[in-house]
């Protein structure tokens, strides 16, 4: 593991996209944030500019329009950085899997790292794939 | 105006040869059929004297032929008096309400690309919603429509 990745793990800030989500997940992802949740104290931190983020959360189903915004954002993360796929819309479409306007899954357009899937996840569950993620990256350390 | 009846009596004297069908399905609901071209009368009537607000407009593929529905809403007595017109399904042309009522710009330029129904007069025909790489002559929401795009998935790798 990197010096810059394990700086990244002390205290990754976050990134929060919606190609086109129902806005469910977003509010999830919010809910995280509220101090009911809060997920702050890992030092989880919601930034409003790509460039100063080290984790890209994603929410929606990508269509035609925002898969090119989202490919332009992921130019602009620094690297290295970490995606994360939050609700059933990002893993696979969902339920709009036929639409004319979502041709692709998301890890068909950018490499993700963690999944959480649910319509919408829980709080829990999306803080769950965030100390999965910590330790996934993290566990590399022995290597 | 402000009771329902008058409204819809004075409605269906004053336009008894446009009127085909008339459907009074609840106490604020009224689906008027009309011919194609007398659309834009009809709407400015009710927008103008009856004093109606342009809701929306919903145009759906009917596989016989394209209908369109414009919504309009008499605030003052809780009625929404939907004009219904029926296009030919191979050459869906019909008169454009945006040059009379702002509101029914967007919503004309959405059923112009997902339906490929024609607007005449319509001041501002661009894109509005789909991707600028869309192929032209494809129409989204028709219920002939069919995949076009080799490298879509669809289904979800398990």
């Amino acid at each position: 593991m990197g010096l810059k990745l394990k700086a990244l793990l002390k205290s990754p800030w976050v990134f929060h996209l919606s190609t086109g989500s129902c806005n469910n997940c977003d509010i999830e992802v919010l809910d995280c944030l509220t101090p009911r949740f809060d997920i702050e104290r890992f030092g989880m931190l919601l930034k409003g500019s790509i460039r100063h983020a080290d984790v890209l959360l994603v929410t929606g189903s990508c269509n035609r329009m925002s898969a090119e915004r989202l490919k332009t954002l992921y130019e602009q993360v620094p690297k290295p950085c970490l995606v994360v796929a939050i609700g059933e819309c990002s893993l696979s479409r969902g339920m709009f899997i036929h639409s004319y306007n979502c041709p692709v899954p998301l890890d068909h357009i950018i490499p993700v790292d963690v999944y959480i899937p649910g319509c919408p996840p829980k709080p829990e569950a999306v803080i769950a794939g965030v100390v999965k993620l910590i330790e996934k990256v993290g566990g590399k350390k022995g290597d | 105006m402000t009771d329902r009846a008058a409204v819809i009596r004075d409605i269906t004297e004053r336009f008894s040869e446009d009127i085909q069908r008339l459907d009074d399905v609840s106490h604020k609901r009224v689906y008027i059929d009309i011919e194609t071209g007398s659309l834009v009368k009809m709407a400015l009537y009710l927008f103008e004297q009856v004093g109606a607000r342009f809701n929306i407009a919903s145009g759906v593929d009917c596989r016989s032929h394209i209908e369109i529905l414009y919504h309009f809403t008499v605030e003052d007595i809780n009625l929404m008096v939907s004009l219904r017109v029926r296009l030919d399904r191979e050459k869906p042309v019909v008169d454009s309400l945006t040059p009379y009522m702002k509101a029914a710009d967007w919503i004309e330029r959405e059923m112009n690309e997902l339906l490929g129904i024609e607007f005449t007069g319509h001041p501002d025909m661009r894109r509005l919603l789909l991707a600028d790489f869309w192929p032209k002559g494809v129409y989204p929401l028709r219920a002939d429509y069919e995949e076009w795009d080799d490298s879509a998935v669809r289904d979800r790798g398990v």
